[in-house]
């Protein structure tokens, strides 16, 4: 059954572009390293900071939770329309999705917090959470809006959807990883038929899952809230960073040498036009939540926005200039520069508009959690704190983890899927 | 009297045939003559020199009017020609513009970019020199051909016949204008 499959003759440019593994584990030990050293930092952070720590360290999290589902649902698109120019940069996320478990692993101390410090993150947690506390009155029990949405806004819940999203994303990851590595050796086309039927189970599955953990870990920090577009605000910033995150890996791969004769302006190309698109996709989901809001203009939902420009006693806070700077920084300044088609082939301009999009999709999320962490006026503790060194050293400290896993995945398996059905098309990919 | 001359036209057999004559007369600084194929060629725009199209300049001028048309729109009706209060909003702010505006960026540009398309490529075009020669509907079927126009400065009928005959062309015919 293996006559759909390509193969690449033996001594090819492409035997020699494969580097040393030793240099590279010892670099994934490096990364491993400043991980666990940043992850250490953070804990520092929760001796000092207390509570706004963990508000950090959800932060950093689900940065790089966005981006590891990101890259997932880059595979499963890359499988459910047959694509075939997305060949070669499957591996690459492929390799990344081997941090899903780690990531997992990495959520339980915020789980754990829920158990034995119920109401440090998400105040429902504890029922008897003094909302005074937070400039309201009265405790959660008490308070009509949670009791609404009590059937969902419970540590069971929390745990539920947690342990079921990771738990079925590790195992998409886990199923993908090992049919294409599997397919390298053997060249079986069975392979792309079971990646196809994972993908067609793991699409929905992923778009539900991430968007009840999204809801409960992010938008229920203030439960108060309404936003029906809240799951699909996420899958776009998501997709992004995973975006330019393979831009970056490839890159790196680029200047390496080891894509030599294997990347070539047309997968720069259509790599580029996706980010545009998404950049574009994420500028209209976000101004329509906004835009929804704004006209509505219904005391429930405006005061997520009023938080975050200006305190109660009417003065203006700086999340506002945070909302200005998303609004041109991730927005803006991407399109009118990947709108170029000679940006998009450029690889000086490429990994910096890719490092600028992962920045902001950072800063998007930070606009998101952490004005939920309030004073007892109610108003958002300010963007510029010691709570960004904290996110930093998440940053850092997950990152390293994710870095770590991709490059030991990395490191044990060809560059690119070389039996793959479509990796001639891929590699002669001309639009 | 015989008509002018319009260019020479040059019969190729494949389309590797075409792709290599192409880079010849491009690099002997060829500016008006084109390619005639049954079927897109890829990295023939190449092979001929050509240069990104001038399209996505008329885009922009169309997506900037759309937009501009749309925010003033809405700012004429709202906010000077009839000043009215809707749902407790300013008389004008971009965010309920934006949406109109919106639209008509992609409105705008998109018939700029076809009227660009179609400046560009001057059309609608009825008539044109080739169509004289019998032998044309076969570069819409399985033959390709080379087309240099007599108006290019650097023509001169002899060495331009020894430049196609050099790059290999079967057949090579006259075209009156």
């Amino acid at each position: 059954m293996s006559t759909h499959a390509a193969t690449i003759s033996p001594g090819s440019t492409l035997a020699s572009a494969m580097a040393p593994s030793s240099s590279l584990r010892a670099a994934a030990n490096k990364a491993l390293i400043i991980g666990l050293i940043g992850l250490a930092a953070t804990g520092v952070g929760i001796a000092v900071s207390g509570k706004a720590a963990a508000f950090s360290y959800l932060t950093g999290l689900v940065f790089w939770i966005g981006i590891a589902l990101g890259a997932l649902f880059l595979v499963m698109i890359h499988h459910v329309f047959d694509a075939g120019w997305s060949t070669i940069l499957r591996r690459q996320f492929e390799n990344w999705l081997s941090c899903l478990p780690w990531l997992g692993l990495l959520f339980v101390p915020l789980l754990i917090s829920a158990v034995v410090s119920p109401g440090t993150i998400w105040k429902w947690t504890d029922v008897g959470y003094d909302l005074a506390k937070v400039g309201g009155h009265g405790t959660v029990g008490q308070d009509v809006l949670w009791f609404k949405k009590s059937g969902l806004l419970n540590t069971t819940a929390l745990f539920l959807a947690t342990l079921v999203g990771f738990g079925g994303w590790s195992l998409l990851a886990n199923r993908f990883r090992a049919h294409s590595f599997a397919q390298d050796v053997d060249g079986e086309i069975s392979h792309t038929h079971a990646s196809r039927f994972w993908t067609a189970v793991g699409l929905p599955f992923t778009a539900l899952s991430m968007t009840l953990c999204v809801i409960l870990w992010v938008k229920a920090l203030d439960y108060h809230w309404y936003s029906t577009m809240y799951g699909v605000w996420f899958f776009a910033g998501a997709i992004r960073g995973a975006l330019s995150l393979g831009m970056i890996i490839t890159l790196w791969l680029w200047f390496r040498g080891d894509y030599k004769g294997i990347l070539n302006n047309n997968h720069m190309h259509s790599h580029g036009m996706l980010m545009f698109a998404f950049t574009v996709f994420w500028a209209y989901i976000t101004f329509s939540q906004y835009f929804l809001i704004y006209m509505a203009n219904i005391p429930e939902e405006t005061f997520w926005y009023s938080l975050r420009e200006i305190n109660s006693n009417g003065v203006f806070n700086n999340w506002g200039y945070v909302g200005l700077f998303l609004l041109f920084g991730h927005f803006a300044a991407p399109f009118l520069t990947l709108i170029h088609y000679p940006v998009k082939l450029s690889k000086v301009w490429m990994p910096r508009i890719s490092v600028f999009i992962a920045f902001v999709f950072l800063i998007d999320i930070i606009y998101n959690v952490m004005p939920s962490l309030k004073n007892s006026n109610g108003d958002a503790y300010p963007f510029l704190s010691l709570n960004l060194l904290w996110i930093g050293t998440t940053v850092i400290g997950v990152g390293g983890v994710c870095v770590w896993a991709f490059l030991n995945s990395f490191s044990k398996t060809k560059l690119i899927p070389i039996r793959d059905p479509r990796i001639v098309e891929s590699l002669t990919y001309h639009e | 009297m015989a008509a002018p001359l319009y260019g020479l036209m040059a019969r190729f057999d494949t389309a590797p045939e075409i792709y290599h004559a192409a880079e010849k007369v491009r690099d002997a600084g060829f500016k008006n003559w084109d390619c005639i194929t049954p079927f897109p060629v890829h990295g023939l725009d190449g092979a001929m020199g050509l240069r990104r199209s001038h399209v996505p300049k008329f885009s922009l001028i169309g997506g900037l009017t759309g937009f501009t048309t749309g925010m003033s729109m809405i700012f004429f009706t709202g906010a000077f020609d009839y000043k009215l209060i809707v749902g407790g909003k300013p008389y004008f702010s971009p965010l309920f513009a934006f949406p109109i505006s919106y639209e008509l960026t992609i409105l705008f540009t998109a018939f700029a970019t076809i009227a660009g398309m179609f400046i560009l490529n001057l059309l609608p075009q009825h008539y044109h020199p080739v169509l004289k020669s019998k032998e044309i509907v076969r570069g819409l079927d399985d033959t390709f051909y080379v087309v240099i126009e007599a108006r290019d400065p650097k023509f001169e009928l002899a060495r331009a016949k020894a430049l196609l005959s050099a790059a290999g062309a079967k057949e090579i015919s006259e075209l009156e204008a």
